[in-house]
């Protein structure tokens, strides 16, 4: 590996130089010791999963967070980038994943906001449109100058941001997740853009964790892993099942838990259901699959390929555009999160902040959610509290939430113990179908096991379980079947018992094959 | 310090800093703060008639600041309760004037009345918000300046009495909310609000639908992913904060004025609100926050005569405190969200 970056390295300096970078927030340490080089001239694309410390990494390298430790070299020169500007005056530009742009104004206005080109006290207006126009020919970003940004889409938005980067001088652009807000068509426009960049002795650092991305686009990738590098490679010598192994990794290995196979009857049936995100863009595309009583399905995939959606869908937070699922015999497609959870379905939610805890509640109202309206909790129209509180305390002891007591603020614990009420409300519905999202993401080992311990008793008691995941030493661990999503579809269907990283990589990273083969490969 | 005695902590420093301001503005105008001080005290509180006075004051104000704490309380804001109020006062003194009925059940209808007004009143932002997600805030307000205007006009163009005054003619007196001492305007209503705020206060904390509530206020995600119905919910929340409202109203038709005039409740309606506000959106805070309020109407009145300080000085007060308080409650939002940050962003 070295070979590579060493060897053409030497004599050529680096456009950007990060030696042992580290940031600590509180006790979470978000990059530890990161050592990045990126030589001018080629775009770099840094990619790694969700906190995996990317976008922390760029800002420390734009002036927006100051390292606790390390060193940044900009073109040969060590330098302390106190703030963006001194990062701009280094000839470094950043577009970030949210826009700030003003909608009233024009793009002129928008790419000269706070540099405006004047003409005595007035805003020189014919200028700023000129030199817009030139911009946007020299690099192939097609913009109407005097169009009002409010009118635009989200695509020619990011050609804004971009020319207000190349408007203020930067020689090196760092993009933060570039597509996440971008049609395949618009990523493909973008990727040439950044192709013209370099071609013009520009640099570029790309953050991304779409896999697809960077095999496209990149000559070098650097992969991040919980806040460390795991390595940096031409991305050429590299494909797309070692990539995936990279920033999956497999630190932590659990052992397949032994169990006995109980089948049971069909709890959960979803037929052809497709669904679009956030952006109106299909996000499940056709999937079919079952979970029986006993059973414990996984479903595996690079996060952002339709997962969190699915849970969503099959917990009534999100509609489904066709098809359908059935709980047992009865068809809940389109029905509401409270008829759902009443047909016996409990979810674990991926994103515990968002919609697992309310953090200004206490434990016990948080643990009550869901079952305010069921006796005993409920009785003669008043919430029996005492009760409510007991049944907490118990919970608390069962699932080793680490607190006070019952009336403890849910702000004020952990993540892990966050996610151990949030498991402990679910999982005590005694709901014949799970939905569990990442069921220990961010939780330390201990927690993970004991998380795991409580998964696998649940399907000892005949619990239909479906598990999302991102790592793939939890689902090989825990699954009796693993279901690979890849842009909403499923790749393919393992047994648990017989799989291993590398088929479920492939899969993972979109090439369908047989199982033999892949394992093969 | 726990996070709620710490909340009130900040909040009466912020009241003191206003109070401290206020000082300032005071001798500017050329008083004496000491003496503007003592006679607004004598003025609310000096005799039986003083703080029954005040009491009138108050009774208004806390119940258009329960309407507002059931609407903070489910993560809405109300801010139309002075519309609320014009409506259900107009439509009360309506009652009160045409059906005749037995005593009580006059004024039993009148009030029923005065909060279906104040309901009808806030239903279409109420639509508006649970629907198509319209901000409540701006159609409350709007929905304000409509209703004053248009009970204005009623009473000017078609149920004016005859002779000089914009107002109605007056109520019938089976239709009077009874007073409670002979020698105030001090009516019912008082103990109809303390009743309330109390009632408020339980709902939220020991029914299904008041947890419900709650929990959308803080969290909407997690309310709708445990099975709450938002739209429902918020359509409900607003309706009872509008018919809330529209007591208000009610009470102060039938229990004060007996009749519906131009300028019917000035601003009893936005001091409610302000009062919900200073008290964290609390009912039983509100109690307090209210009588505060109310004092200080009821205290600038005796300000007028003893002083030469104009009774406007209150109304600076007043917008010194309500500044003060938003500052800090801005403050330690922000203080909060941004220990969020640093915990929870990288």
């Amino acid at each position: 590996m070295c070979g590579f970056v060493c060897g053409s390295g030497a004599g050529v300096g680096y456009a950007v130089e990060l030696k042992g970078v580290t940031k600590r927030f509180g006790t979470f340490v978000a990059n530890d010791r990161i050592d990045l080089a990126v030589r001018p001239g080629e775009i770099h694309a840094i990619i790694g999963e969700n906190g995996a410390g990317k976008t922390t990494l760029m800002n420390i390298l734009f002036g927006l967070l100051q390292p606790d430790e390390g060193e940044i070299i900009i073109d040969g020169r060590p330098m302390v980038v106190a703030n963006p500007r001194v990062a701009i005056g280094a000839g470094l530009g950043m577009v970030h994943q949210h826009f700030k742009l003003v909608p009233s104004l024009t793009v002129a206005e928008n790419v000269f906001l706070g540099m405006e080109i004047r003409s005595g006290v007035f805003i020189d207006h014919r200028a700023q449109i000129q030199e817009t126009e030139r911009l946007s020919r020299a690099f192939g970003l097609k913009v109407d100058a005097t169009e009002r940004v409010g009118l635009l889409s989200v695509g020619i938005e990011q050609r804004i941001e971009i020319l207000k980067v190349l408007a203020r001088g930067a020689r090196i652009i760092i993009l933060d997740e570039p597509t996440a807000v971008l049609t395949p068509q618009e990523s493909r426009e973008l990727f040439q853009t950044l192709r013209g960049f370099v071609s013009q002795g520009m640099t570029v650092i790309f953050i991304t964790h779409h896999l697809e991305e960077v095999m496209a686009v990149s000559d070098t990738v650097t992969v991040l892993r919980h806040g460390k590098k795991v390595d940096t490679r031409p991305t050429a010598e590299l494909t797309k099942n070692e990539l995936v192994q990279m920033m999956v990794g497999r630190s932590i290995s659990f052992d397949r838990r032994r169990r006995e196979t109980v089948t049971g009857d069909t709890v959960l049936s979803v037929r052809d259901l497709w669904c679009r995100d956030d952006r109106g863009l299909p996000a499940l595309r056709g999937v079919s699959f079952a979970v029986r009583a006993g059973e414990v399905v996984g479903i595996a995939g690079v996060a952002g390929n339709g997962q969190t959606e699915l849970a969503e869908v099959l917990s009534g937070l999100r509609r489904a555009s066709h098809g359908s699922f059935r709980i047992g015999a009865r068809d809940l497609t389109g029905a509401s999160p409270r008829m759902i959870r009443s047909a016996g379905v409990a979810h674990v939610p991926g994103d515990r902040l968002v919609r697992g805890v309310d953090r200004q509640s206490t434990i016990a109202a948080n643990i009550l959610m869901g079952s305010q309206n069921t006796p005993p909790w409920e009785r003669r129209g008043l919430i029996d509290w005492p009760l409510v509180r007991d049944r907490s305390r118990k919970l608390m002891e069962r699932f080793d939430v680490r607190a006070p007591g019952p009336d403890t603020l849910v702000k004020s614990l952990s993540g892990g113990n966050m996610q151990k009420v949030v498991l402990a409300r679910e999982f005590s519905h005694d709901a014949p179908c799970l939905l569990v999202d990442q069921p220990t993401r961010g939780v330390d080992i201990g927690a993970t096991e004991s998380i795991h311990d409580e998964i696998m008793r649940q399907r000892a008691d005949g619990r239909a379980i479906l598990l999302i995941s991102v790592q793939l030493d939890e689902l090989i661990a825990l699954a009796d079947r693993i279901l690979v999503m890849f842009s909403g579809e499923i790749m393919g269907d393992l047994p648990g018992d017989d799989v291993s990283e590398e088929s479920l990589g492939l899969l993972m990273a979109g090439v369908r094959t047989e199982p033999e083969e892949a394992a093969v490969a | 310090m726990s996070e709620a005695s710490r909340r009130i902590f900040g909040q009466a420093l912020a009241v003191l800093f206003a109070l401290m301001l206020g000082t300032v503005v005071i001798i500017i105008v050329g008083e004496s703060p000491v003496r503007v001080f003592a006679t607004l005290f004598e003025g609310a509180f000096g005799s039986p008639e003083r703080i029954a006075g005040t009491l009138l004051q108050t009774t208004p104000i806390l119940v258009c600041g329960v309407a507002a704490c059931i609407s903070f309380r489910g993560g809405l804001f109300n801010i139309g309760v002075e519309g609320q109020l014009f409506m259900g006062g107009f439509a009360a003194v309506l009652v009160g004037i045409y059906i005749p009925l037995p005593p009580l059940f006059h004024v039993l209808l009148g009030i029923a009345v005065a909060m279906a007004a104040g309901m009808a009143w806030i239903a279409i932002p109420a639509f508006f918000r649970a629907r198509y997600n319209a901000n409540e805030v701006v159609s409350t307000i709007l929905s304000n300046y409509v209703a004053v205007l248009l009970t204005s006009y009623f009473t000017i163009f078609i149920f004016k009495r005859p002779g000089g005054w914009s107002e109605t003619s007056q109520i019938l007196p089976s239709a009077y909310l009874p007073e409670i001492f002979s020698f105030s305007r001090l009516n019912w209503g008082l103990v109809v609000g303390l009743v309330l705020a109390v009632g408020v206060h339980l709902y939220f904390r020991h029914t299904p639908r008041g947890y419900a509530v709650t929990i959308m206020g803080q969290n909407v995600k997690f309310a709708e992913y445990g099975g709450v119905d938002i739209r429902r919910h918020i359509m409900m929340v607003l309706l009872a904060s509008g018919a809330v409202g529209g007591l208000a109203g009610g009470i102060e038709a039938l229990g004060v004025h007996h009749r519906f005039m131009e300028g019917f409740a000035p601003g009893f309606g936005f001091d409610g609100v302000i009062a919900a506000l200073l008290a964290n959106g609390h009912p039983i805070g509100t109690i307090g926050t209210a009588l505060f309020f109310g004092a200080l109407r009821s205290g600038s009145l005796l300000l007028e005569v003893d002083t030469n300080a104009s009774r406007e000085i209150i109304t600076v007060i007043q917008a010194l405190i309500i500044l003060s308080v938003s500052a800090e409650f801005i403050m330690r939002r922000r203080g909060d969200s941004m220990a969020a940050e640093r915990r929870w962003k990288f």
